[in-house]
C-alpha cells in the first residue's frame, strides 16, 4: 500500500524513465537492514579474554570510560571508573583501539597477551585544529579573537539545502532566518546585531579567499520583497568548514566591509592518496506545518450582511443597505461554492538529490571534483527549484618552491516560483486566505473560473502564471604560490564570479478580467565581479619561544552589473510566453550597467610566546568609488592580545583546568554599502517628453560622503575542563558605529526625496556562550553543544534635522528613534472592543474633534495624549522585531552503530508584526476573514476582543491600521533537525567494496513551540531594517528525508 | 633558471597590477550622468528642458482636475475619496491633492536647467535663450499653481547640487513668488520662439503661450491693463484661431487644435488620469452636477460634446475621451490636457476690458463675448442691458461663458477663487465660509519633513 503511494507520486513528480533511482534507493534500504540484521550476533570463534587498566600517561591517574572496540566491528566495552575493562576477542590478530575524549587513540594488537595496560597520551590536537581566519590559517588555540567555526561533520550529518541554513543556531551571536519558506528562497544573517542604518548589514562573503558576490538580487522584480538568496546555489556537500569572524580583531583585516562580519567558506580540497569516492542520495517529503482557522461558506455570508449592517449604523440609513447582489446569494453558481483554499493550493512535496564526489591526488596533484542535483517541490502548487552545481578544485606542484592550484565551481538553478509576499492581489499566500469560500472553483460547464470579481484565483495564480528564475554561477578562481625563502612565501590570486539570472514571468489572458489580456515580462542581470590578491606572509621564530607572523599584501576588485527588462503586453498567444509575442512592448524596458570598484592595501603582524602570551595587529586601507574623492580611502586598524593563563604555575593547582585563555581585542571597521554614484549626484535619462528624450536629477550630490565606521571591543574567554570534556567560549562586546550612511528623507521642495548622509550612532552590545560537554563516554556517547547569543541594539543618536516627531519613519511599520533598537514598531495601541455606544464616555472621536464619534463594536485605541479624539498623535512603540535572545541546543547520541541527533534552535522575545493577520480580519471587497471573527461584537453589549466588521468602515479601524492587535509574541523553539542514522559495519560493507555506508532518516522542523497565529515565526518579508513583518511569505514546511551517504 | 623566470614574472604582474590599478576607483555612471558629468553639451541642454515637461505630465495628470475644478460647483461625485473630500470641504493634510512634491519635483529641474543653460551656450545665442525661455515658463507655470493653491510656500529658484545647501526652507509671500512667475513669462515671451512648425507649437512654450499664461497670472493678480496688453499679443498671434463649432470636440479628443495654445502633452505610453476622472466605471469620479447641466442655456451647441444628455443622471463626462466612449474601456487615456487655449484668453480679455471700463471696452469685452457665444450656437447679447439681463452684469456673463466653454478644463475654481465668488458660490453647496479655506493645507509629509514649515492657517 505505502509503496504503490510512493510510486504514484514518484512518476508524477520526476517523469517515467527514473524509477530506477528510486527503486535502488529502496533496494540499497532493503540491504541495509539485512546488514543491520546480520551484524547483531557476532561471530562465536575462538574466544579470548583480555584484560586491563586504562591510566593517563602524564598523571598516572586512572582513565573510566575509555572505548574499547575490536576493531572493524561494533563490538567494544568502555573502562571502569578505575580505568579497568575487560573484553572478549575473537583472536590473536586482534586489534583494540582504545579511544577517548582528549586523548590520542591508540590502536594495540592483542597478540598472546592476555593483560593490556595502556596509558593514554593527552591528545593537543584536540584543539590544535586549524581555523581558517582572512588571508591564512591559524591553530584554534592561537585565536586572539572572535571566531565560530562550524566544520564539514556537522553539515554532512544534516541534508542543509544551502549554505546559510547550515549556519542556523549553530554559532553564538549569528542570527540567521529564512525570509520564506519558498525553496531557494533568501535568508537574512545578521552577526552581532545591526550596525547600519541602511539596508548594508548583510556580512561579507568569502569562499577560499574569495569576496562574492551576496547581494540578494532582487531588482529583478519590481513587486516580489523577496530576494533570492544568493549562495544557494553552493552545494553545501562541497563545505570543509564555514567560519564565522565576529570581532574588529579578526574581521578588519577584510577593512571596509567587515562591519557586519566576514563568513569564510572553504570547500574540500584533494588529498595525497587513493581516491575517495562519496555518494550521498536523499530523497524527502514536506508538507505545510499548519493551515489557520478561516471562515467557511455559511459563515462568511454571515459576516458580508453584518459589515453592510455595521455601516449603516454611521450612516444612519433608513433603508438598510444591500450587499452586493451575488455576494451572498448560495443558489448563483458563481458564489455557491465552500472552497477550502488551503487544502487545494498547499500539497505534499517531494524533494529529492542526489551527489557524487571524488577526491584525491599524489604528491604533486591533488583533485577534488564534486556534482550535485537537487530537484525540490515547493508545498504550493506548482513551485518547484532545481539545482545541478558541479566543482573541481585541484592543487600542483610544479617545483619545490611553487605551487599553482584552481577552484572552478558552476552552478545551474532553476526556480519556478510562485508570488508569494508580494502585495494585494498579485500575492498567493494573501489571496489564499482571504479569498471567500464560496466562490467557485469552476463554472458549471467544469471549466476552471481563474478571475472573477477582481480577485484572482490562486490556483490559476500558481499553474497558469510563470514566475521562472533561471541562475547561472560560475566561480573561479586561480592561485599561485611561492616559496621564496624560508618562511617567507608570496601568493596571489585571481578569481571570476560570474552570474547571470533570468527572470521570466507571464500573467496569460485567463487570471485576467480585460479581454485578450495578457501580460509578460523578462528581466536579466549579469554580474560580474573579478578580484586579484596578492600577499606575502612569514612566519619565523626568534629566540627562546618566540614565534612571529607577518603578512603585507594588496588587492583590487571590480564589479559589474547589468540589467536588462522588458515588458509586454497583449501576446498573440498564452501559449507563446517569450517577449516576440508581444502585440506591445512598453516603455518600461530597461537596460542599465553600473559599476564599483575597490582597492586595498592590508597588513598584519602576529607574535606568539609559547602559546602563552599572543598578540596581533592588522590594518586595512581601503579604497571605495562610491565616495568623494577625497574620501575615498578609509583606514582601518585592529589589535588583539590573549593570554593563556593556563600555562601560568599558578593555574597547576588547578587540575580541572586543561585550557584556559583570556582574549582581548579592539579595531574598526567600515561599511560602504551605498548604491554606486550617489556621493556625485545623477542625471536619470529616460524621462522622456513624449518622443523627445530628457534628462533630470534623480540623486541630489553629497561630495562629502565617507565611510560608515564601526568600533568593536572583544573580551573572550576559552576554557577547557576535565580533559577536555567540557569546553567553553564566552565572549562580551561593544560595537558602536558612527557617520552611518543613511537616506535621509528631505522635503520635497528640493525636487529630491532623499539624500545619503553620514548621521548618527548605533550601539550593539551583547554576550555569546557556546559550551560544548561530552557527557557520557564509551559505547553509549553523548556530546552536548550549547549556545546562545545576547543582543541589544540601540539607536544612540540621530540628529535633530531628519527627525519627525522626534523619529524617522522607516517603511511603514517602522521607526527609528533615539533609544530605541532598529526594528521597532510604531502605531495604535488597541485596548479592546467598546461594547455600547454609551461606553465611549469621553466621546472620543475619529481624525478630529469634528470626526465621527466611536460606537460600540469599535476598538478602543488608546488615546495616548488624551485629546479624545484618535489620529497620528497617539501612535507609539507597539513591539520590537529583535530578539531577546537566540541559540541552538544541539545533542548527539551514539551507540555503537546508531547515532541520533537532536538539534534545537530557538529565538525568544522578538515580536512580529503580522500584516498577514491584518489581511486576515479585515473585511474589505468580500474578503474572508480568520474565524477570530466568528466571536465578533455584533450588538449592543456584546463583550468581545474582536471589533464589528464594517464594510468600507468610515473609522477605518482595520483599514491598514498599524496596531499592536497585529503584533504577536515571535518567540519560538523549533526542533530544527532530529536525524536518526546507522552506520553499516565496514567489514561487511569492505565485503562490496564500499569504505563506509550510513543509512539516516531526518525530521526538519518536526515540532515548533510558539504562540505566533499564523503560519510560522520565522518571517522577514522585507530585507534590511525592515524586520519581522509577516506580509503572507511562503509558509516553512515540516519535511521528512531519508538519505544514505556511501564512500567507496 | 626556471625560478628565475617565475620570479621574474611575478615581479613584473605585482608591478603591471600596481601602476595600472590607480584609476580603478575613478569610477561614472555608465547608464545616467553624474550630476558634474550632464550639462557639457547642448543636446543636455535640450534633454534637460524635456526634463521638465516629464515632471508637467505627472503634475497635471490628475491635479489639473482636483485643483481646477474639485473643489468648484460644475462637478459632482459619486465616489468616494478625494473627489469626495475636496467637494464635501473636507480637506484635511493626508488630501492626496495637498501634496506639491510633483511641482516642486518640476520646479527642481527647471531650477537645474535654468542654472546650467548659460554654462552651454553663449550668452547671446538665441537657442539657449529660447531653452531658457521655455526652462523659465515651465517653473512659471508651477509656482503658479504653487501660489494658487496654497498661497504663501517655499520659494527656491537654485538647485540643490551639494548637500551643504538649506533644505529645510520657510514660506514666502506669494506675492513674492508671483513676481517672479511674472517675470519668468516676460523673459519666456521675449526669448522664446514664435513657433516651431509642428505640434510641439502646442505642447512646448512659445511666446504666444507665455503671454497667454501671463494673461491668466495678470487676471489672478488683479492686473487688468497688463492683461489686456499682453492678451493682445496673443489674439494677433497667427497661430492662434478659433475652431468651428463642429470640430469643438476634437480640441479636446484630437488635441493640438489651432485654437490650443498651451497643452501638456500625453501619448500611448506617457498616459494621464482623464479617463479615470472622467469616463470609466459605473460612475465616473467626476459627473456634471445637476447645477451645471441646468444653467446651460437652450441651444447650446457645445452641451452635447460635453455628456450623455439622454439619461437623466449621466455617468461621465465625454468631452476628452470623445462622444459615446465606453465606460468599460480601461485604456489609460492619452489625450492633451489643455491648460489655456484662444477662448479662455477671450473671455479673460473681455474680463479684464470689462473691470477697466469705459464704453469701448465694454464694447469689445461683449463682442468678445459674442464671438464665443455665437459660435455656441447661442444668441449674441446686443447690448450690455442683455447680459445684465440674463446674468446679473457683464462679469457675471463672461464668468458663466467660461463654465460653459472652459468647463472640466481645470479653471472653475480659480475663476471663482480671483473674481471672489468662491465663498457665496459654494457656501450654499458645502458649507465654506472661511477665506483661509481657499487655500489648500500642506500635506503632511511635507509638514513632517521639513521642520521650518507651518501648516497654512486654516487648517492648524
Amino acid at each position: 500500500m505505502k509503496k504503490k503511494q510512493a510510486n504514484v507520486i514518484f512518476r508524477s513528480e520526476w517523469g517515467r524513465k527514473k524509477p530506477i533511482l528510486l527503486s535502488g534507493l529502496m533496494i540499497m534500504l532493503a540491504v541495509l537492514m539485512t546488514f543491520s540484521a546480520a551484524a547483531s550476533p557476532s561471530l562465536p570463534l575462538q574466544q579470548k579474554k583480555v584484560t586491563g587498566k586504562v591510566t593517563d600517561a602524564t598523571s598516572g591517574e586512572a582513565l573510566p570510560g575509555v572505548t574499547i572496540v575490536i576493531r572493524g566491528t561494533t563490538t567494544g566495552v568502555a573502562s571502569d571508573l578505575d580505568g579497568s575493562y575487560s573484553i572478549d576477542v575473537p583472536s590473536n590478530s586482534t586489534v583494540l583501539q582504545f579511544t577517548s575524549v582528549g586523548y590520542a587513540s591508540q590502536e594495540v594488537t592483542v597478540g598472546s597477551r592476555a593483560v593490556i595496560n595502556v596509558a593514554m597520551q593527552s591528545d593537543v590536537t584536540m584543539i590544535e585544529e586549524l581555523v581558517v581566519v582572512g588571508y591564512g590559517f591559524k591553530k584554534k588555540r592561537d585565536l586572539t579573537g572572535s571566531i565560530s567555526s562550524i566544520t564539514a561533520s556537522s553539515i554532512e550529518d544534516t541534508p542543509v539545502k544551502d549554505v546559510l541554513s547550515a549556519l542556523q543556531g549553530r554559532a553564538p551571536g549569528v542570527f540567521v532566518t529564512s525570509n520564506s519558506g519558498a525553496p531557494g528562497d533568501g535568508i537574512t544573517v545578521r552577526v552581532r546585531g545591526y550596525s547600519s542604518l541602511n539596508s548594508g548589514n548583510d556580512p561579507l562573503y568569502v569562499i577560499d579567499g574569495v569576496p562574492v558576490e551576496s547581494r540578494t538580487l532582487t531588482t529583478l522584480n519590481g513587486y516580489d520583497m523577496h530576494g533570492l538568496n544568493p549562495l544557494s546555489d553552493i552545494n553545501p556537500g562541497d563545505i570543509e568548514s564555514i567560519e564565522v569572524l565576529k570581532d574588529a580583531a579578526s574581521t578588519s583585516i577584510y577593512g571596509s566591509r567587515a562591519a557586519n562580519g566576514v563568513v569564510l567558506i572553504t570547500t574540500k580540497r584533494g588529498k595525497e592518496g587513493k581516491a575517495t569516492v562519496n555518494l550521498n542520495v536523499f530523497t524527502g517529503m514536506s508538507e505545510i506545518t499548519r493551515h489557520l482557522g478561516v471562515l467557511n461558506a455559511q459563515q462568511w455570508r454571515q459576516v458580508i450582511i453584518d459589515t453592510y449592517r455595521n455601516l449603516d449604523r454611521y450612516n444612519n440609513a433608513a433603508i438598510p443597505s444591500e450587499p452586493h447582489w451575488t455576494a451572498i446569494d448560495s443558489l448563483n453558481p458563481m458564489n455557491n461554492g465552500d472552497v477550502d483554499w488551503q487544502s487545494v493550493m498547499y500539497k505534499q512535496a517531494w524533494q529529492y538529490q542526489a551527489e557524487l564526489s571524488v577526491q584525491g591526488g599524489n604528491e604533486n596533484a591533488k583533485y577534488a571534483f564534486s556534482t550535485s542535483y537537487l530537484n525540490q517541490d515547493g508545498i504550493i502548487l506548482a513551485s518547484n527549484y532545481k539545482r545541478i552545481t558541479s566543482r573541481l578544485n585541484t592543487d600542483f606542484k610544479v617545483s619545490d618552491k611553487v605551487t599553482i592550484g584552481q577552484n572552478i565551481s558552476f552552478s545551474n538553478g532553476k526556480n519556478n516560483r510562485i508570488n508569494a509576499g508580494g502585495t494585494g492581489n498579485l500575492s498567493l499566500v494573501q489571496s489564499i486566505l482571504v479569498r471567500p469560500p464560496v466562490y467557485s472553483l469552476t463554472y458549471p460547464d467544469g471549466s476552471p473560473i481563474y478571475y472573477f470579481n477582481g480577485k484572482r484565483n490562486p490556483v490559476g495564480m500558481a499553474e497558469e502564471c510563470t514566475h521562472l528564475n533561471t541562475t547561472n554561477r560560475l566561480i573561479g578562481n586561480q592561485y599561485l604560490e611561492y616559496d621564496i625563502i624560508e618562511g617567507l612565501k608570496f601568493r596571489t590570486n585571481l578569481s571570476v564570479d560570474f552570474i547571470s539570472m533570468k527572470e521570466d514571468e507571464f500573467y496569460p489572458t485567463t487570471v485576467d478580467y480585460r479581454a485578450g489580456y495578457n501580460w509578460g515580462a523578462v528581466r536579466a542581470i549579469t554580474n560580474v565581479t573579478w578580484a586579484n590578491e596578492n600577499y606575502l606572509t612569514y612566519e619565523g621564530t626568534f629566540g627562546e619561544g618566540h614565534s612571529f607572523a607577518a603578512l603585507a599584501g594588496f588587492s583590487m576588485q571590480e564589479w559589474k552589473n547589468e540589467t536588462t527588462g522588458l515588458n509586454g503586453t497583449y501576446f498573440a498567444s498564452d501559449n507563446i510566453r517569450t517577449l516576440n509575442g508581444a502585440g506591445t512592448i512598453s516603455n518600461q524596458a530597461v537596460n542599465t550597467t553600473d559599476e564599483h570598484a575597490m582597492l586595498s592595501y592590508f597588513g598584519r603582524i602576529t607574535w606568539n610566546y609559547k602559546g602563552k602570551y599572543l598578540a596581533e595587529a592588522n590594518i586595512r586601507a581601503d579604497g571605495s568609488s562610491r565616495f568623494g574623492a577625497e574620501n575615498r580611502f578609509g583606514y582601518f586598524p585592529s589589535a588583539s592580545a590573549a593570554w593563556r593563563f593556563s600555562d601560568e604555575s599558578f593555574a597547576d593547582g588547578l587540575g580541572f583546568l586543561t585550557d584556559g585563555k583570556i582574549r582581548l581585542s579592539i579595531g574598526q571597521t567600515g561599511n560602504e554599502s551605498i548604491p554606486n554614484y550617489i556621493s556625485g549626484g545623477e542625471f536619470a535619462i529616460g524621462t522622456n517628453y513624449l518622443t523627445n528624450s530628457g534628462a533630470s536629477p534623480t540623486v541630489m550630490p553629497n561630495q562629502a560622503l565617507k565611510w560608515e565606521v564601526t568600533t568593536q571591543y572583544n573580551l573572550g574567554i576559552d576554557l577547557a575542563m576535565f580533559n577536555n570534556r567540557v569546553s567553553l567560549v564566552g565572549d562580551f562586546y561593544i560595537k558602536n558605529t558612527s557617520d552611518l550612511l543613511f537616506a535621509v528623507p528631505i522635503p520635497e521642495t528640493t525636487g529630491f526625496t532623499s539624500l545619503t548622509r553620514n548621521i548618527g550612532d548605533i550601539s550593539n552590545k551583547g554576550m555569546e556562550f557556546s559550551i560544548i560537554t561530552h557527557n557520557i563516554d564509551g559505547e553509549f556517547q553523548w556530546t552536548t553543544n550549547f549556545n546562545l547569543g545576547l543582543n541589544r541594539n540601540t539607536v544612540v543618536s540621530l540628529p535633530q534635522d531628519v527627525l519627525t516627531n522626534g523619529f524617522i519613519q522607516n517603511g511603514t511599520y517602522h521607526i527609528l528613534k533615539e533609544g530605541e533598537p532598529i526594528g521597532v514598531f510604531y502605531g495604535w495601541k488597541f485596548l479592546g472592543v467598546y461594547s455600547r455606544d454609551e461606553d465611549n464616555v469621553n466621546d472620543v472621536r475619529f481624525g478630529s474633534t469634528t470626526g465621527k464619534p466611536f460606537k460600540g463594536g469599535d476598538p478602543i485605541w488608546d488615546d495616548l495624549n488624551n485629546d479624545n479624539v484618535i489620529n497620528d498623535d497617539d501612535k507609539q512603540v507597539i513591539g520590537n522585531a529583535q530578539p531577546l535572545f537566540a541559540g541552538g541546543l544541539n545533542n548527539d547520541f551514539s551507540y555503537r552503530n546508531f547515532s541520533l541527533n537532536v538539534f534545537l534552535q530557538f529565538c525568544y522575545g522578538n515580536d512580529i508584526y503580522s500584516h498577514l493577520n491584518n489581511m486576515r480580519n479585515w473585511v474589505f471587497a468580500y474578503n474572508n476573514v480568520s474565524t477570530d471573527a466568528l466571536n465578533r461584537w455584533r450588538e449592543q453589549g456584546d463583550v468581545t476582543n474582536y471589533p464589528a466588521p464594517t464594510r468600507n468602515d468610515p473609522l477605518r479601524n482595520e483599514y491598514l491600521r498599524v496596531s499592536d492587535r497585529w503584533v504577536e509574541d515571535g518567540s519560538y523553539m523549533r526542533l530544527k533537525n532530529l536525524t536518526l542514522s546507522y552506520t553499516v559495519p565496514s567489514d561487511l560493507t569492505s565485503r562490496v567494496g564500499v569504505s563506509r555506508l550510513r543509512a539516516y532518516v531526518t525530521g526538519q522542523n518536526l515540532l515548533t513551540f510558539t504562540h505566533y497565529t499564523a503560519y510560522d515565526p520565522e518571517v522577514n518579508s522585507y530585507d534590511g531594517l525592515r524586520i519581522g513583518v509577516d506580509e503572507g511569505a511562503y509558509p516553512m514546511s515540516r519535511t521528512v528525508i531519508f538519505g544514505i551517504n556511501m564512500e567507496f | 633558471m626556471k625560478l628565475k623566470y617565475i620570479k621574474t614574472a611575478i615581479i613584473a604582474i605585482v608591478l603591471l597590477q600596481v601602476t595600472a590599478c590607480t584609476d580603478i576607483l575613478d569610477k561614472d555612471p555608465v547608464s545616467s550622468f553624474s550630476a558634474s558629468g550632464f550639462y557639457k553639451t547642448t543636446a543636455d541642454a535640450q534633454a534637460g528642458v524635456y526634463g521638465i515637461y516629464d515632471a508637467a505630465q505627472s503634475v497635471f495628470t490628475y491635479n489639473f482636475c482636483y485643483w481646477g475644478e474639485g473643489r468648484a460647483d460644475n462637478v459632482q461625485t459619486a465616489q468616494t475619496g478625494e473627489s469626495l473630500t475636496l467637494l464635501s470641504n473636507n480637506l484635511s493634510a493626508t488630501a492626496s491633492s495637498a501634496d506639491w512634491s510633483a511641482l516642486y519635483r518640476m520646479i527642481s529641474r527647471a531650477n537645474y536647467t535654468i542654472r546650467y543653460i548659460p554654462d552651454v551656450y553663449e550668452e547671446d545665442n538665441a537657442t539657449g535663450r529660447q531653452l531658457l525661455g521655455q526652462a523659465r515658463a515651465l517653473r512659471a507655470l508651477a509656482y503658479f499653481y504653487v501660489a494658487r493653491v496654497w498661497g504663501d510656500a517655499p520659494f527656491i529658484t537654485e538647485p540643490y547640487t551639494s548637500g551643504d545647501q538649506d533644505i529645510f526652507i520657510s514660506k514666502t509671500d506669494k506675492e513674492i513668488i508671483l513676481d517672479q512667475v511674472e517675470e519668468d513669462l516676460k523673459y519666456a515671451a521675449a526669448n522664446c520662439v514664435d513657433k516651431f512648425n509642428s505640434n510641439n507649437d502646442r505642447i512646448m512654450f512659445t511666446k504666444g503661450s507665455a503671454n497667454a499664461l501671463l494673461t491668466q497670472v495678470y487676471m489672478w493678480r488683479h492686473k487688468y491693463s497688463e492683461a489686456v496688453a499682453s492678451s493682445a499679443l496673443v489674439m494677433s498671434n497667427p497661430l492662434y484661431s478659433l475652431v468651428a463649432i463642429a470640430d469643438w470636440g476634437k480640441m479636446f479628443s484630437a488635441s493640438y487644435s489651432k485654437e490650443s495654445i498651451f497643452e501638456v502633452g500625453y501619448n500611448d505610453t506617457e498616459t494621464n488620469g482623464l479617463r479615470v476622472l472622467y469616463a470609466i466605471g459605473s460612475y465616473a469620479i467626476y459627473t456634471p452636477s445637476v447645477k451645471w447641466k441646468e444653467s446651460i442655456e437652450e441651444g447650446d451647441l457645445r452641451e452635447d460634446f460635453v455628456y450623455d444628455m439622454v439619461p437623466a443622471d449621466p455617468k461621465a463626462i465625454w468631452k476628452y475621451l470623445g462622444r459615446g466612449e465606453s465606460d468599460e474601456v480601461s485604456t489609460p487615456a492619452k489625450q492633451n490636457i489643455i491648460l489655456t487655449r484662444l477662448a479662455d484668453i477671450m473671455l479673460l480679455r473681455a474680463e479684464a476690458l470689462n473691470k477697466i471700463g469705459g464704453e469701448a471696452n465694454k464694447t469689445e469685452a461683449l463682442t468678445l463675448l459674442n464671438t464665443i457665444r455665437t459660435r455656441a450656437g447661442l444668441v449674441p447679447f446686443d447690448t450690455e442691458a442683455d447680459a445684465i439681463a440674463m446674468y446679473g452684469d457683464l462679469e457675471s456673463a463672461i464668468l458663466h461663458e467660461r463654465s460653459v466653454e472652459l468647463c472640466f478644463e481645470g479653471h472653475r475654481w480659480f475663476d471663482l477663487v480671483r473674481t471672489g465668488k468662491a465663498i457665496s458660490t459654494m457656501g450654499p453647496i458645502n458649507g465654506l465660509s472661511d477665506e483661509a479655506n481657499l487655500e489648500w493645507p500642506v500635506h503632511q509629509n511635507s509638514l513632517n519633513k521639513n521642520p521650518s514649515l507651518a501648516q497654512n492657517p486654516f487648517y492648524n
